[in-house]
């Protein structure tokens, strides 16, 4: 299909919420039957999200709403440049941008609970952010094209020219997902330390923004799974499938780390893996 | 254009000079406003007349002629240092100055200086009128900012001698110095004005005149004048090797061999004024100077000066030893101060170092070399110098209000200053969060780092990724601060309105100046750094800024997104400020939560530093030593071998 890069920018704005809800839903049913229970029905994150966005949100400011807004439309606008053809390393930052507007939603809030919340959410953007960087720029260098379409249509394979950049992903991914280990700024369980983090003070529609954002970055995770595997989306999406399902167990295998061991460990993972392959990369060429 | 020119320099001079008389602070006022009017005019009817043409070089005007002036020039401010460090017991600063002293004469007694065209004293081209504007535009706004500043600044201090007169007269001169480097082609000319910002930001971070202040002064005054003093072997070089002492003709392409010694100590005294590593920590000692002076001199005009030389010099070091040498020194500082950045807590001293970051890469910039390369330098030139010059400037505002530069003071400062707080959020937008502002800098470099071969390329990319994620830390940690809400008394809201009318005309519309810059991107890219870049390294015509309608939108709703939002929130009443989750203990709206054995706590909310991860003191540590081996390495290999 040789159709305009802005129809992928326009559909991923629509397609993406219902991909990150389904792959809500799977994951919550593998996390069960990992748990030995039966688990809630496949579409049950849509089910909940409507019931959020129905309910009366106790706002306790005036801008913690507009932030979260913010923070949803900045994510599904990241998605549908990095589909829709924009300078990849430009969606780096603006992906940043999109994190870091939650972090201020929760940030705003008195709460001490949300502002620890904010605070380790705003380490984990620092953790996570020079790889992400690094990760596009390394793309764009081994296959000399800067938009998504270019990437996809270009004849060097990436994977195999960037293994440690990919192990390195799977790695931060973590983060990203909000999984265990690396969720330390929020939870989905309310007897762990922070309660549930940068949510504590957000409920009704703004949780419900919240939530669909999250599904906005899971897609655009998938998203970026699928670019080491520009040979082959369907193997990209395989791919994507098989390191999330890793990410679940990881998720319900270990109890969570501290704030400090999140940052050294990522950051020494992105400088070695991410670091050593771009480096390997200037000089091989 | 040369009687514009001399204009610009020697008038502010003169009305220097005239506030050094003035004690009625009225008649101060309307003098610092109406000059200030002056030189902001005549900056942009310079600007104008230069229209966009191609560089121009000219004299002085009406067959005026330098004479001795220079000399005398050098030979005053070697006194004037002498004398002052004779009063302070100081020793190094005076051993400096008379070692240049002492070049100059020798240099103007041996008779070997090279016969001087003077129909090319000065260098005017797209470069040079950027610099103009922003000197005489956010320069203004900052002198009539300080007249409500320094009222405030010393009723809230009162132990400290008031002394606005020299003050006033200080920003005067410094504006005339800076126009006059900033134009210079000539380097001895140069050199004068270069030692006289010196001078002027010595003496204004001594304007307190406490052991601490003059201790800063003399350290700002030593590496300033190390820089100086480089500046004049560099001079004495040339002259004895038989070189010209014409900027432009130096930079006209890559140097021989034989410049590079030289070329090595214009890119020391560049690396001074810039701050760099392992240089920097003049630049934060100078933050215990009244807040106009950091917004004027150490952000928005001074340290441009040493930039704004190794940006001159960059097609005569690009591809050499030297300049891959001059630019890890720029990103290496960058990256240190960054990390060190995520530890500060001194609201002053994170722009500081997110000052020195930003001048590390231009320098990078400028030490690498190619056209996209000098349109990102030029362009964060632009973008800091009206942004971080108005944050200086509300910093300093809410500092004579808060009585506090800590960030941690500055929590729920939405409900507490809304104005303030929307001029701040437009500078921190300005500066990173969008759009137009650095972040298209920084992602235009990451491209030409791309193409930069080798290991250096490598490098390059991955201090950048970091060194960019760090300053989101920060300045995430300040809008986390300025962007929180609680219930305020009547008497807390009514601080606002003690603010001055100066401080409001200057932080408004730099403010305004930020979003502007920010929406003429287009035209600032293709009149002006464009065709500046092109012409510095004769390159193909090529359009640098990639912008989509889709990106221009995104970013410029992300941008304006936080100013607006503060100043709607601000206006809302409806909300319980009491509700929020403290695990079921009952709370206040002003954030008073009730203890867990009875009794009241305040909740205070504290941002992480990231301690037991970064140690900032050891981080400037190394990078100062890291950056001195690549000093030490530029001035020897760096001066022999290409």
């Amino acid at each position: 299909m040789n159709l305009n890069p802005v129809v992928y920018g326009v559909l991923f704005i629509f397609l993406a919420p219902v991909f990150g809800g389904l792959l809500a839903g799977i994951d919550r049913i593998t996390s069960a039957r990992m748990q030995s229970r039966v688990g809630p029905p496949l579409l049950q994150p849509f089910y909940d999200l409507g019931k959020l966005l129905q309910k009366d949100a106790r706002q306790v400011n005036p801008i913690a709403e507009p932030l979260l807004i913010g923070h949803l439309g900045l994510m599904a606008a990241t998605g549908a440049m990095l589909l829709g053809g924009t300078d990849l390393i430009f969606v780096a930052f603006v992906f940043a941008l999109a994190a870091l507007f939650l972090v201020l939603a929760a940030g705003s809030v008195n709460s001490p609970y949300s502002f620890a919340g904010a605070e380790r959410e705003l380490i984990v953007v620092l953790a996570s952010e020079p790889f992400f960087i690094l990760m596009l720029a390394a793309i764009c260098k081994v296959t000399g094209e800067s938009s998504y379409g270019g990437v996809l249509g270009s004849a060097v394979m990436v994977a195999p020219k960037l293994p440690g950049v990919l192990l390195a992903f799977m790695f931060v991914a973590t983060i990203k997902l909000r999984k265990s280990p690396f969720d330390i700024s929020t939870s989905h369980h309310a007897h762990q330390e922070l309660v549930s983090g940068l949510t504590s003070d957000m409920s009704g529609r703004l949780l419900g923004y919240v939530e669909m954002a999250h599904w906005y970055e899971s897609a655009i995770l998938a998203a970026f799974v699928v670019l080491f595997f520009n040979w082959s989306v369907p193997l990209g999406l395989v791919a994507f499938a098989i390191a999330y399902g890793a990410e679940v167990l990881v998720d319900n295998s270990t109890s969570r780390a501290k704030w400090q061991l999140v940052l050294r460990s990522t950051w020494a993972v992105t400088l070695l893996l991410v670091g050593g392959n771009v480096l390997a990369l200037f000089l091989i060429k | 254009m040369s009687s514009l020119i001399v204009f610009l320099v020697v008038f502010p001079l003169v009305v220097g000079g005239l506030l050094l008389g003035v004690r009625n602070g009225k008649l101060r006022n309307v003098i610092v406003v109406l000059a200030g009017l002056v030189v902001a005019g005549a900056s942009v009817v310079t600007a104008v007349t230069f229209g966009n043409g191609n560089a121009i070089f000219f004299g002085l005007p009406n067959g005026l002629t330098l004479g001795q002036g220079l000399l005398a020039a050098e030979i005053a401010i070697g006194l004037f240092v002498v004398v002052v460090s004779i009063q302070h017991r100081r020793i190094l600063a005076p051993i400096l100055v008379l070692s240049q002293v002492a070049i100059s004469v020798y240099l103007e007694l041996s008779g070997k200086m090279p016969e001087l065209d003077p129909g090319r004293l000065f260098w005017f081209d797209r470069l040079a009128m950027v610099m103009v504007l922003i000197i005489g535009i956010v320069g203004t706004l900052i002198c009539i900012h300080s007249l409500g500043y320094m009222r405030d600044y010393h009723r809230s201090s009162p132990l400290i001698k008031g002394r606005r007169t020299v003050f006033f007269c200080l920003l005067f001169v410094f504006l005339g110095a800076m126009f006059g480097l900033v134009v210079s082609n000539y380097l001895p000319l140069m050199l004068i004005f270069w030692e006289m910002t010196t001078l002027c930001s010595f003496l204004l971070i001594g304007y307190t005149r406490t052991k601490e202040t003059i201790g800063y002064a003399f350290n700002a005054l030593n590496m300033n004048m190390l820089g100086g003093l480089g500046f004049s072997i560099a001079i004495l070089l040339l002259v004895n090797g038989n070189q010209s002492l014409d900027l432009a003709t130096l930079t006209s392409g890559p140097a021989s061999a034989a410049l590079l010694p030289a070329l090595a100590l214009l890119c020391l005294a560049g690396l001074t004024k810039a701050a760099q590593m392992p240089f920097s920590s003049w630049l934060l000692g100078a933050m215990y100077a009244p807040s106009p002076t950091s917004a004027l001199l150490h952000s928005s005009t001074m340290v441009k000066a040493g930039v704004f030389l190794l940006l001159r010099l960059s097609p005569a070091i690009a591809g050499s030893n030297l300049g891959t040498l001059v630019a890890f020194v720029g990103m290496l500082t960058f990256l240190f101060v960054s990390l060190v950045g995520v530890t500060e807590q001194n609201t002053k001293k994170v722009l500081a170092y997110s000052t020195i970051g930003s001048l590390g890469l231009i320098v990078g910039c400028a030490g690498l070399g190619s056209p996209e390369l000098i349109w990102v330098g030029v362009m964060i030139i632009i973008f800091h110098a009206v942004a971080k010059g108005l944050l200086f400037l509300v910093v300093g505002t809410i500092e004579n209000r808060l009585y506090s530069k800590d960030m941690e003071n500055f929590d729920t400062l939405l409900s507490r200053l809304p104005l303030v707080s929307a001029l701040a959020l437009t500078g921190i937008a300005g500066m990173f969060i969008a759009p137009f502002g650095v972040v298209v800098a920084k992602w235009t470099a990451i491209r030409a780092f791309l193409e930069v071969p080798g290991w250096q390329g490598a490098a390059l990319l991955v201090i950048m990724a970091f060194g960019s994620s760090l300053t989101i830390f920060y300045w995430g940690k300040l809008l986390i601060k300025v962007l929180s809400m609680r219930s305020v008394s009547e008497y807390e809201l009514s601080v606002e309105k003690r603010i001055t009318r100066f401080e409001w005309l200057a932080e408004i519309t730099l403010a305004v100046g930020v979003i502007g810059v920010a929406a003429f991107i287009g035209v600032i890219s293709e009149q002006v750094v464009g065709p500046q870049a092109l012409a510095t390294f004769k390159g193909a015509s090529q359009s640098f800024l990639h912008v989509e309608p889709v990106m221009l939108a995104t970013m410029i709703v992300a941008m304006l997104f936080l100013p607006l939002l503060a100043l709607w929130v601000s206006r809302q009443k409806h909300f319980d400020m009491s509700d929020f989750y403290a695990a079921g203990r009952p709370v206040t709206s002003t954030g008073v939560m009730g203890a867990a054995l009875g009794g009241a706590r305040t909740v205070t909310l504290r941002n992480y530093y990231l301690e037991g991860v970064v140690n900032g003191g050891l981080v400037f540590r190394a990078g100062t030593l890291v950056c001195g081996v690549l000093l030490a390495a530029l001035l020897t290999v760096g001066m022999v071998a290409r």
